[in-house]
């Protein structure tokens, strides 16, 4: 029984760890600004003071006021909850729809596969951003037909890289014991593929929310998403752009908010990726 | 005489991220002229590693120490220049994987003629007829068309043979072969072994051959040196080792090759048949063209054509073959995991075909697998523990908790620590890996067990180990086994009877001994014959 107790022991310290740390902290950090806004913010953000317009960082606006005098700050702040909503539903929406398409068409193949793979070439014949605005611009402006948009036209990738992993892990021999054992396709498809394929559509979901919360950035910016006078980023920076020579802050401040959690959804991702390949 | 190579105290250091690790210690051999020396361990044992530090291969965090002379003059005391003489030419190697080693991009003419218009400064005319030359010394039949073939067209004992023509094209005085024929078939190997023996008689070419198998390095060598762990443990002629071996790992490696298993293959069996094929043929559509669309059945090739065989309750059933042949197929195709497109299947009197859907779940209780690769066959995500319990609650055999208790009784079975219980597969070894499986084939009680090359990726000592505990649970669970393999030894003790398979047609089947000792096609007498044996040793002549 020489081989019965031996055996390599766990692997005591996984690569990625410090991006996913750094990441992590500053998601985390721009979490608790976002759901503190209420109490953080020094002023209500859609409060209007045309006496103090334009007016420069200073001890009472640290990040200045915009043309209608109101808090850059308190906007940024309260803008996070936009942005990071918007995010989390751009992802989740068609991460759910692309992860069902995916599994079925890469699991049962044939004609359904056939179909579905079709519907996908259609979609992705289209360049991305162009079909968004077109959605909303049919549906009309705002954040819910924003989601509705993507939600249409985001799931291709995700459909796309889960049916890649699945044509080739339904070949596993771990999915031919799962057969042999007798277990039905949704056991199958739940327990044993999915877990496995999710690894890369996870890494790729992080960067994913960076491209939504920019694309509805720049959906507000065209006025075509968020609607003034929500504070949101986009939005802001298309406020600020007529004086951005006169007061620069006013664009600057949600543009760094946008890096930075820009940032932290890059290094995650970057640390689940190294994480997942050295898996592997 | 002055020996070609002489290794003293070599070691070699990694430096990983979790520390130091001493890949091999204190290792030392000598090489004469033309004398092939073999080089025998199981993995981890540092074989290679050795071979490479020869050759500096070694990635470049290795850390060598020790002494390595070639032909009298001591390696570390040379200039880069006079380094690369000797690496570049005076000693070449071959590799396990040829497929690896050759550039898709170039016809196999070209890559053999490449390094002699480096080295000699040939032309392009003189050095393809050189390198026509040797791909007829390595036996490359129809070598002036098959020079302007890439290496996609070959079989991989032809790529092997190109990569032995590259490697003679310097003309070395030593050929490093590093397991160059594991990936191989047994009878292509038996031609890769025939010719390294005549370039090493023929040309007086000095040879390592590294090798897990102590088969292969009885019959092609003169000298041994067994290797564990990163130490030499034993070395000497072959026949000494072999016949007398000092060590007791020796012995134990010895005693593990299939042919020396002492192992009865049991009981005999009933002649009540379990499974009875007939007439089975399994059509896979063509490569290319329209599978997109689903294949054309009709232009497929045949994986398996026109199988008929019995498998009696109670036995050990062998299903032989090469790469192509079709066993696994026939395999799936017992397990539903491939359609069939002729034929027929009947388990226990009644056609698979036609069984309804509480019958199908009975069938799929019955009948269990065990796969090749221990890491694959099992789901990298869950704990090993799990694995074995689920197929137990899944199919409402007992509840969750329970199943958990009956996936603990059955580690205890197949001897695996309950410590590994929480362990995902990644964190077991290979072997484990395997014994896991096992236990997971056994939670559901089966009758019939397909074991397809479950030792084929384990080292010679864990097979036997594995080999052990199966003979055992069939005696105590009363198992019918279809054991499939390549490896003819281990059916040979293993089996009851055996079916020989050729790309998808059956040669023959028959009791094993029947069939080992009066083959009755030509094939199966190939077979038997290619099989490296150590008790038929041909080796062991010192050389002259």
């Amino acid at each position: 029984m020489i081989d019965a107790t031996a055996g390599p022991a766990p692997a005591p310290r996984r690569p990625g760890t410090a991006e996913i740390a750094v990441g992590g902290i500053i998601l985390l950090g721009w979490l608790v600004m976002a759901l503190g806004a209420d109490w953080i913010a020094p002023y209500d953000p859609n409060a209007i003071d045309l006496r103090g317009i334009l007016g420069a960082p200073s001890p009472a606006h640290p990040f200045g006021t915009d043309q209608l005098g109101r808090d850059v700050l308190s906007r940024v702040l309260h803008g996070a909850r936009i942005d990071i909503w918007m995010g989390l539903v751009g992802v989740l929406a068609p991460l759910a729809i692309g992860i069902a398409v995916g599994l079925v068409s890469g699991y049962f193949g044939g004609a359904v596969d056939m179909a579905m793979m079709r519907l996908v070439d259609i979609t992705v014949a289209f360049p991305f951003f162009i079909l968004v605005i077109a959605i909303v611009g049919v549906l009309g402006p705002g954040l819910m037909n924003y989601f509705i948009a993507l939600a249409l036209v985001a799931w291709v990738a995700y459909a796309r890289l889960i049916r890649a992993e699945v044509l080739v892990l339904k070949r596993a021999e771990f999915v031919d014991a799962a057969r042999t054992l007798g277990f039905p396709h949704r056991v199958i498809l739940f327990r044993h593929v999915l877990p496995n394929a999710l690894g890369p559509i996870l890494i790729y979901a992080w960067t994913d929310a960076l491209l939504v919360i920019l694309a509805g950035a720049s959906l507000g910016f065209l006025g075509l998403g968020a609607q003034p006078p929500t504070a949101e980023w986009g939005v802001m920076i298309a406020d600020g752009q007529p004086y951005v020579i006169q007061a620069w802050w006013i664009c600057f401040f949600p543009g760094l908010a946008a890096v930075t959690l820009g940032l932290g959804l890059i290094l995650v991702s970057d640390g689940l990726a190294r994480r997942h390949q050295v898996d592997q | 005489m002055k020996p070609l190579v002489e290794i003293d105290s070599l070691a070699v250091d990694f430096t990983t991220p979790d520390g130091v690790v001493n890949a091999v210690r204190g290792v030392g051999f000598k090489v004469e002229p033309g004398e092939i020396l073999g080089i025998v361990g199981e993995s981890g044992s540092g074989k290679s590693v050795s071979c490479r530090a020869l050759l500096g291969l070694l990635p470049r965090h290795a850390r060598v120490g020790g002494r390595i002379v070639y032909d009298g003059r001591e390696l570390s005391t040379l200039t880069p220049a006079e380094l690369a003489a000797v690496r570049g030419r005076q000693v070449s190697m071959i590799f396990q994987n040829p497929s690896s080693h050759l550039d898709p991009l170039m016809t196999i003419g070209e890559q053999v003629a490449e390094p002699m218009k480096f080295h000699f400064g040939l032309d392009r005319r003189a050095a393809r007829r050189r390198a026509l030359e040797l791909l007829e010394v390595v036996r490359i039949q129809d070598a002036g068309t098959r020079m302007n073939a890439y290496p996609h067209e070959l079989s991989g004992g032809m790529k092997q043979r190109v990569l032995i023509a590259c490697a003679l094209a310097c003309e070395p005085r030593l050929l490093l072969a590093d397991e160059p024929t594991t990936a191989l078939d047994v009878t292509v190997q038996a031609g890769i072994l025939r010719l390294l023996r005549t370039l090493n008689r023929e040309r007086g070419l000095s040879m390592i051959l590294v090798s897990h198998d102590l088969g292969v390095v009885a019959e092609v060598c003169d000298r041994v040196v067994v290797m564990r762990g990163g130490e030499v443990v034993e070395q000497g002629t072959v026949t000494d080792v072999v016949r007398q071996p000092r060590n007791a790992y020796t012995r134990e490696l010895i005693d593990s090759q299939p042919g020396r298993l002492e192992m009865s293959s049991g009981r005999h069996a009933r002649p009540a048949p379990l499974l009875e094929v007939k007439g089975l043929r399994v059509r896979f559509a063509r490569r290319g063209g329209t599978v997109a669309f689903g294949g054309d059945k009709t232009q497929g090739i045949d994986a398996l054509a026109d199988v008929s065989l019995d498998v009696h309750a109670g036995e050990t059933f062998g299903i032989v073959g090469e790469s192509g042949s079709g066993k696994s197929t026939l395999a799936r195709a017992v397990l539903g995991l491939v359609d069939t497109s002729a034929g027929s299947i009947r388990y226990d009197g009644r056609a698979l075909a036609g069984l309804d859907k509480s019958e199908r779940a009975r069938f799929r209780r019955d009948v269990q697998m065990v796969f090749q690769s221990p890491y694959d066959s099992l789901n990298p995500r869950m704990r090993v523990l799990d694995a074995i319990a689920e197929p137990i609650w899944r199919h409402r055999l007992a509840d969750p908790g329970e199943a958990g208790e009956r996936a603990a009784e059955l580690m205890d079975m197949v001897e695996l620590s309950p410590a590994l219980a929480r362990r995902k597969p990644r964190q077991l070894s290979g072997g484990q890996c395997q014994r896991v499986a096992i236990a997971r084939a056994l939670a559901l009680s089966p009758r019939l067990l397909i074991a397809d090359e479950v030792t084929s990726a384990l080292d010679v000592t864990i097979q036997a180990q594995v080999l052990r505990l199966l003979a055992r649970l069939k005696e105590m669970r009363d198992l019918t086994i279809i054991y499939i393999s390549h490896d003819l030894a281990v059916v040979r003790r293993f089996c009851n009877r055996v079916a020989v398979l050729k790309q998808g047609r059956l040669m023959e089947v028959g009791y094993t001994r029947t069939v080992f000792e009066s083959p009755s096609s030509e094939y199966t007498r190939e077979l038997i014959a290619s099989a490296p044996d150590l008790d038929a040793l041909r080796g062991g002549a010192v050389p002259a």
